[in-house]
């Protein structure tokens, strides 16, 4: 029986992934990208990885998802012949000349069969004994947590999440970068219907409550900072939709420290550390379990604020173009 | 046995209101429809599923956490329904008006 629940989930995935590649047009290869999202948060739980399934279904699904369909937007209402458009969009690669682009197909095919195999080799070498599972199991009582996967994330690999973080921001700038920080201080339009407003007043400390103990539980089970960062972010989300953009109201130095601190407090730490004669994240086990608390939350808010300044402007930069052609002209 | 049995009547009701909304969805003529057809027979299915499980699992906390799932599931689906529902109105109106003026 679950074997045969675990290829009907396999035979999905890869045929969710093959129409979201083949779909004719993008509201389609969105939509199917959800569902994609969704099969693969199916699988990972099958596999037992709770943790990276609930990631999959936060950041894939909803996050990237939101981002999706505010880019959707943006293609099927400012264009004025939207169908077309679309087309236009989508496939110029597969109608017009097809002999130019022989070589550079040979090229992505040739560089996905050997991605593939070098995958395959990967999986066909992974140990009987679940690889570094022992490892990582027998040195759980230092870790200062009693989760193995929040163990690794933050205390065996800390360097990893760190990092990630670091990328995140980097994300973010890139995007300042391209549509300028004048964006970041612009007031939103409050929303105009009452019931959104009641339901986003409703959900705001739900969604804050359900992310802290998402981040607190992960000290003993699946969760941790970034899937609260997810739920917290989200928070920030449906804010700015409703009207009350957050990075707004608060002051600027304010957004700049929530959007840095995690980054900071990790580098800081891990300098401390060092100063004391240990490596890069060793933490005291005695205090593990308290600094890790500290360093997951921090990350949660700095994710958060991240995520949240990543669509706000994103959301902002395209309501904007039309009015500063309007004033320009 | 008799828990068993209630929790796969349940299950199965659950499923079948799904299909329902589902081919409400592929089949009904405009988007109003479809989005009745979507949000009613769902919720109620999902109803029916979080029954079943909480049921099948028969612990007070896990049951008051699929009763919560489900009771968060409703007001973000129905809110869903209403915004596209309005917006859905909105544009018709303004065509409509600019097909008059």
């Amino acid at each position: 029986m679950s074997v045969l629940i675990d290829s009907i989930l396999a035979i999905l995935a890869v045929y969710l992934a093959l129409q979201c590649l083949l779909a004719p047009r993008l509201t389609q290869t969105v939509f199917i990208f959800f569902a994609f999202g969704l099969a693969l948060a199916l699988a990972w739980v099958r596999l037992g990885a709770v943790d990276v399934a609930i990631t999959e279904a936060a950041i894939a699904s909803g996050f990237l998802g939101v981002l999706f369909l505010d880019a959707l937007r943006d293609f099927s209402f400012t264009a004025p012949n939207k169908r077309e458009n679309l087309e236009a969009v989508h496939d110029p690669l597969s109608r017009n000349d097809t002999k130019s682009l022989l070589l550079p197909r040979l090229a992505l095919w040739l560089g996905l069969g050997l991605f593939l195999l070098i995958a395959l080799e990967a999986v066909w070498k992974i140990p009987d004994g679940g690889g570094l599972t022992a490892a990582a199991e027998a040195l759980l009582p230092e870790s200062g947590v009693e989760h193995p996967v929040t163990a690794v994330l933050l205390n065996f690999r800390a360097y990893d999440t760190w990092l990630e973080i670091g990328v995140i921001l980097l994300g973010l700038l890139a995007i300042f970068a391209v549509g300028g920080i004048k964006l970041y201080r612009k007031p939103g339009v409050a929303a105009d219907d009452p019931l959104l407003r009641q339901v986003i007043l409703f959900f705001t400390p739900v969604l804050f409550l359900f992310g802290a103990f998402l981040l607190y539980f992960g000290k003993t089970g699946p969760g941790g900072a970034f899937q609260a960062a997810v739920l917290w972010g989200a928070i920030g989300i449906l804010l700015h939709l409703g009207g009350r953009p957050v990075f707004s109201v608060i002051p600027r130095w304010l957004g700049q420290l929530l959007l840095t601190v995690g980054l900071v407090f990790f580098l800081v730490l891990g300098f401390l550390l060092m100063a004391g004669g240990g490596a890069l994240f060793e933490y005291p086990p005695a205090h593990a379990g308290v600094l890790i608390l500290i360093v997951e939350t921090l990350a949660a808010i700095s994710i958060a604020a991240a995520l949240t300044a990543i669509f706000a402007n994103l959301n902002q930069m395209k309501k904007e173009e039309p009015n500063e052609i309007e004033s320009t002209n | 046995m008799i828990k068993e049995v209630i929790t796969v009547i349940l299950l199965v009701v659950g499923c079948f209101f799904f299909l329902a909304g589902t081919l409400g969805v592929l089949r009904f003529p405009d988007l109003f429809s479809r989005l009745h057809a979507l949000t009613k027979a769902d919720n109620l299915g999902l109803g029916f599923i979080a029954a079943g499980m909480a049921l099948h699992i028969a612990s007070p906390w896990a049951a008051l956490k699929i009763f919560s799932i489900w009771l968060f599931t409703l007001l973000a689906s129905s809110t869903s329904c209403y915004l596209i529902a309005r917006f859905q109105r909105e544009q018709e109106q303004s065509k409509n008006k600019k097909e008059r003026g």
